[in-house]
């Protein structure tokens, strides 16, 4: 992105990125399609409302209007870090109308439906890319500059003041992500034929949101938010669970029991992409095969759960039976991970394909009689723990509960401990040495680590949680079929790491939900879906390969950005811009150069 | 001062009669070198007279087809990660660094076999894992202040300047406590200054006590260093002694310089004050 | 006293290895199904082999060109000749007219033309956007782009071809004879699947080895670096090799069709991995490898499913277990060279 740098002379940044807030404000209120469209949450035809009704905007035409209020007060204001700020804006903005303009386009069968037909006008979306492109190529034209630094306490406060200072913004933070989390989810309701817009809704939603938090990042506040939570991590982490026990609750609108299917669904792969992290994103050990770890715990819980289409008719608790699965998982993990040893790279990835598939193969032919085959194994009996069965609704706290909710409470409490466990090994003597060995696996040998021990552990650990991940997921589904753990299931888990940054918890977790949120919004396009996230994958590999919330490591690497996220041309161009000015400045004579005797 | 030098003193590393044949090609034929503790011993000759090829032997990275290789009396394991644990550390000729890591990092992976938590320490993070993390990292920043790079510790590796990438690398290397360090063409690059600082590094390596052998082609650099010096040429040992020895053989001229002995005789005299220079210094 | 690693002889490893499968053979009572099969059946799933191969062969011998010339595993490659059977049966429904459909000595070059034009048009457009934006990238840039224009493909194909969402029958487009070969018969199909693959696979040979562009290939798949420096356009070389594998792989297709009689937007995975497979087997970067291990995949696959427990369901793990074992234990494979370390 910084091939848009300087475009635009320096001159007519301040008046581009104006004018494009403007633009942004104006687009809000000009009608967007000539037509009306089905009565639901998508804007009908109208006029130019200002002077009807100012403040009757709603969805992503509010979105609009604060982007554009909010560019024109940071155009003028002393904002540092205005440039990335106003380069979110303008990203998400276009974002929006581009989305706004396809989707009407298409409804209305061509570009007249976003320009004039029949005697109206309406050229909102049009409006607000234009804006958006301004916005984007006036913040570009003087460089980006660094994201500026917040010192840990912003009224200079130490000790106890300080951490309570610490406590107010975090707990500030993550309900703000809290509340981002549920919009999100809720965005346009729920795909298919009862919501047709749910899908164009929820994209330019997520345009919203991805400007939001593009700038806060330009500003700083994420990263001095990151590092308090890394300065405060006991708290964080209790605040961050409190908040994603709070998600069921009624307040968040994301309470109802589809909403937390979805949410636990998320969770369960995410925490399953999490463990495919220690495997591929930091040991660099491109594993094609890894659903066949979660079939494996699966199906080893499916076995010891008492259902009926076991031959092995045990019935364990389900901590042990999960357990267990867990475990067996990660020896088959290790029995994957052992003659792979000297296998590098391509062949790797093929050799795990092929390990997947013999698990693919093996599962649908029924093999043992422990999968079940074509007919799966339906009717999993619930978890039951404490009396209760995990799929009642509940009572807590007054509230009504939707049923579900502490299958999803659970999953929030499995997803907490992989994020603990990931966190804690990636800094770690273990996590620095798979870290080496992905970088030079040869030189990882020379300082000493055994990289063959090494890389079966990371096959291992991946492997276990892929179980236990799997254990949980056959439960809340209720069945478990062969269907669940295919190839494409891999490939899925593993453009979730990709795409959402590799090495990143963040990054897994956001690339978990999108991949399993989108279909759902978009079941209209569900027809569609594989072909989008092929093209997806090539395109994300080109444009962005380290991904959404790349680690430092991975951003140097994709990137060639150094440690503080600059780009090596950035600091380059900067060098040469130094040197000149050094090369202006009067010459000091030269003293001789005393050499050594 | 040379009878110093030479006095007796335990070897800890030595090379007995190494073979090394590759398919047709015998890359190294009947190669013995000692190298004596507190020493540093220097190996020069041709390009693709085997020295890498040698190092490679000596770190367990290839096993010679005929002869030794001892550490300290013992068969050398066969295995490079074991031998870097058995003592024995290196340098690459092309840099290895872990190129996205940071200069921190990158230390402290060396210090992974000094560190003793094992991965489950690893996943639970308790006290013991703390300290030893923070020790690791206190002796990582004590390494780095020590070849003068610590103000870089958050640099990324492969940002760092060439200079600094060597020195880094051998940071690195230190910190598997070795006995016996290996540089391959520390200075290739390096201009006359920093070349010094080398030397000047390499010394206060050996005064720590860790043994040293350092493949070079700058033979001033070598002359002005070495304890003894190996002439290899096509993978054989053609002159092993002192610095002052191996610059009057005339077969090392010829072989390895290729010139007739009068061009030769200003460098040979350079070589002499460079000796000189080396018995004022150590 | 010498710490080299015992050697053991060449001759008594394959002896050492032809025990070992004999008594998997016996434990896994396929001694016994062969000799109950008798001698006709065995020869006749033998044949399939072969016939299976050859197929194979055609699309092996792209991967291992690929490969050898960028380090790349073209995962969709397989695609490239599942789409080359769909353009031979575009071409056979919607280019010919009705009056020379029955005529195979029009139909047929037509679809084969058909065929490899369209299997070529991908392969450059893979190679020039998807591909080498990332040549200097990490490894596994590469190889995720590879998979999403594998999925995009058989999608496109799914969406886009009038009925491909369920196979469509793909005519038998040559001789509708049968070739008595003693107590076996092939059909004519099959015969001139073999002749063709193996044809092509020794004019390609002949090509790489003898012609200035051939040349021109092997110096590029060295080293890139130099061979620019010979005046050597490594971007077309590299273009030329696509051109080459996709248009094997677009014969492939057509031929496979008329032999099965249906094509599925499925059929370039499975038959892409067993090419892959026997691109490892022979040792990547060898032609000669990638057409002799094709045909020993082949009948692995057919005399596996016939005598091996598990039968057809199971055929495909074998092939499987033999890449992971070759990976493993000789990854150069048959033919191709052993890494060799830089002294």
């Amino acid at each position: 992105m910084s091939r848009l740098n300087g475009l635009v002379p320096a001159a007519l940044a301040r008046p581009f990125t104006a004018i494009g807030g403007v633009l942004f404000l104006i687009a809000a209120m000009l009608p967007w399609a000539t037509f009306i469209l089905n009565d639901g949450p998508y804007p009908e035809k109208s006029t130019l409302q200002f002077f009807d009704a100012p403040f009757e905007l709603t969805g992503f035409r509010w979105h609009l209007l604060l982007f554009g209020v909010l560019a024109v007060i940071v155009t003028f204001a002393p904002v540092r870090g205005k440039e990335r700020v106003l380069r979110s804006f303008g990203w998400g903005g276009l974002l929006i109308g581009v989305i706004g303009a396809l989707f009407i386009a298409g409804k209305g069968g061509g570009i007249g439906a976003i320009t004039a037909a029949d005697g109206a006008t309406a050229l909102g979306s049009i409006v607000a890319i234009v804006g958006g492109a301004l916005l984007v190529l006036g913040a570009s034209a003087n460089g980006l500059g660094d994201i500026p630094e917040w010192p840990t306490s912003l009224f200079g406060w130490t000790g106890m003041k300080q951490r309570l200072e610490a406590w107010v913004v975090l707990l500030i933070a993550f309900a703000g992500v809290l509340w981002l989390v549920a919009q999100t989810l809720t965005a346009g309701g729920i795909g298919g034929a009862a919501f047709p817009y749910a899908g164009p809704v929820f994209l330019a939603f997520l345009g919203f949101a991805g400007g939001l938090i593009g700038a806060l990042h330009g500003v700083g506040v994420t990263r001095w938010v990151s590092q308090l939570s890394e300065k405060h991590r006991p708290f964080s982490i209790v605040v961050l669970l409190l908040c994603a026990f709070a998600l069921p609750f009624p307040f968040t609108g994301a309470g109802s029991q589809y909403w937390m299917q979805v949410a636990a669904t998320i969770g369960v792969y995410a925490a399953t992409a999490i463990g495919l992290n220690i495997v591929v994103g930091l040991s660099g050990l491109l594993d094609l095969g890894y659903v066949a770890f979660m079939g494996i715990g699966a199906f080893v819980a499916a076995n010891l759960s008492g259902v009926a289409a076991s031959a092995l008719g045990w019935n364990l608790p389900f901590p042990l039976a999960a357990l267990i699965a867990a475990v067996v998982a990660g020896i088959f993990g290790a029995i994957v991970g052992s003659p792979t040893l000297r296998v590098r790279g391509d062949y790797l990835a093929i050799v795990t394909l092929a390990f997947g598939e013999i698990f693919s193969r093996a599962a649908q032919n029924n093999i043992g009689d422990l999968t079940g085959g074509a007919s799966a194994m339906p009717g999993i009996p619930p978890v039951t723990m404490f009396g209760t069965a995990f799929n009642e609704p509940i009572k807590l706290f007054g509230a009504q509960l939707p049923s579900g909710v502490l299958y999803y409470f659970m999953i929030v409490l499995v997803v907490g401990l992989v994020m603990a466990v990931f966190a804690n090994l990636k800094n770690s003597r273990m996590g620095r040495a798979w870290i080496a060995i992905r970088e030079d696996e040869d030189a990882a040998r020379a300082m000493g680590i055994r990289t063959g021990k090494a890389k079966i552990l990371a096959f291992l650990v991946g492997a276990t949680l892929a179980g236990l991940a799997g254990a949980i997921f056959v439960h809340k589904l209720g069945t478990a079929s062969y269907d669940s753990f295919k190839f494409l299931e891999s490939v899925t888990l593993l453009a979730a790491v990709i795409l959402g940054g590799m090495g990143t918890i963040p990054g897994a977790v956001l690339g978990a939900s999108l991949l399993f949120v989108l279909p759902e919004k978009l079941r209209e396009f569900s027809d569609y879906r594989l072909f989008v996230f092929g093209l997806a994958l090539v395109l994300i590999m080109r444009f962005r390969p380290q991904g959404l919330v790349p680690d430092r490591i991975r951003r140097a690497e994709f990137a060639g950005e150094t440690a503080e996220g600059k780009s090596i041309e950035e600091i380059e161009e900067q060098a040469v811009l130094e040197q000149e000015q050094a090369d202006r400045e009067p010459e000091a004579p030269a003293a001789p150069k005393e050499g050594r005797p | 001062m040379s009878a110093a030098r030479h006095s007796a003193s335990e070897t800890v590393l030595e090379a007995q009669g190494v073979t090394m044949i590759f398919g047709g090609l015998t890359a190294l034929n009947n190669v013995s070198i000692s190298l004596g503790e507190g020493r540093i011993v220097g190996l020069i000759g041709p390009n693709g007279a085997g020295k890498t090829t040698l190092f490679n032997c000596l770190t367990g990275l290839y096993t010679p087809t005929r002869g030794a290789v001892r550490l300290r009396g013992k068969q050398l394991p066969s295995d490079p990660a074991k031998v870097t644990s058995a003592g024995i550390a290196r340098t690459f000729q092309n840099i290895r660094l872990f190129p996205n890591m940071t200069v921190l990092e990158n230390v402290l992976v060396g210090r992974h076999i000094r560190m003793k938590q094992g991965p489950i320490a690893s996943v639970f993070h308790g006290p013991g894992f703390r300290r030893g993390e923070a020790a690791a990292r206190a002796k990582s920043i004590e390494l780095l202040e020590f070849v003068g790079l610590n103000k870089l510790d958050h640099e990324v590796a492969r940002n760092l300047p060439y200079g600094d990438q060597r020195r880094l690398e051998i940071a690195r290397a230190l910190a598997t406590e070795p006995e016996v360090l290996l540089l391959d063409e520390p200075t290739a690059g390096m201009n006359p200054q920093e070349t010094e600082e080398a030397r000047q590094l390499i010394f206060r390596i050996r005064d720590t006590g860790v043994s040293v052998v350092v493949i070079e082609h700058d033979t001033k650099f070598i002359f002005s260093l070495c304890d003894t010096v190996s002439v290899l040429v096509q993978g054989e040992v053609l002159v092993e002694g002192s610095p002052e020895t191996v610059r009057d053989d005339p077969r090392v001229i010829e072989a390895y310089l290729g010139k007739p002995r009068e061009e030769v005789a200003a460098e040979v005299a350079e070589a002499a004050a460079a000796i000189e220079h080396h018995r004022e210094d150590s | 006293m010498t710490t080299s690693r015992l050697e053991v002889p060449g001759s008594v490893r394959i002896v050492a290895g032809v025990a070992v499968v004999g008594v998997f053979l016996w434990l896994t009572d396929a001694l016994r199904k062969l000799v109950d099969g008798g001698f006709t059946l065995l020869l006749q799933q033998t044949a399939n082999g072969i016939v299976l191969g050859a197929t194979i062969g055609l699309i092996a011998l792209g991967y291992t060109m690929v490969y050898g010339i960028i380090q790349l595993i073209n995962f969709a490659h397989g695609e490239v000749f599942m789409v080359g059977a769909f353009g031979g049966l575009a071409v056979y429904r919607w280019v010919l007219p009705e009056s020379v459909r029955g005529d195979w000595y029009i139909s047929l070059p037509a679809m084969l033309l058909g065929g490899v034009i369209v299997a070529v048009v991908i392969a450059v457009l893979m190679e020039r956007f998807a591909y080498r934006p990332l040549r200097n990238a990490p490894r596994l840039a590469p190889l995720i782009t590879a998979l999403g224009v594998s999925v995009a493909l058989q999608e496109a194909i799914r969406l886009w071809f009038p009925d491909a969402a369920s196979a469509q029958p793909f005519p038998r487009v040559f001789i509708d004879a049968q070739v008595d070969l003693g107590p076996i018969e092939l059909s004519a199909s099959q015969v001139l699947l073999i002749v063709v693959s193996v044809v092509l696979a020794v004019l390609l040979q002949t090509y790489i080895s003898r012609s200035r562009m051939g040349r021109a290939m092997r110096a590029t798949s060295q080293d890139h670096d130099t061979a620019r420096l010979m005046g050597i356009n490594p971007d077309r070389v590299i273009v030329l090799t696509f051109v080459m594998g996709a248009a094997l792989a677009g014969v492939a297709g057509v031929l496979y069709g008329s032999n099965i009689n249906s094509v599925g937007n499925d059929i370039g995975f499975q038959n892409g991995i067993f090419a892959f497979t026997a691109a490892v087997l022979g040792g990547i970067g060898s032609l000669r490898g990638a057409v002799i291990g094709a045909f020993i995949i082949g009948l692995i696959k057919t005399l596996g499913g016939q005598y091996l427990p598990g039968g057809t369901q199971y055929d495909y793990i074998w092939i499987f277990v033999v890449l992971i074992l070759v990976l493993v234990f000789r990854p150069q494979g048959l033919f191709g060279e052993a890494e060799r370390v830089r002294a």
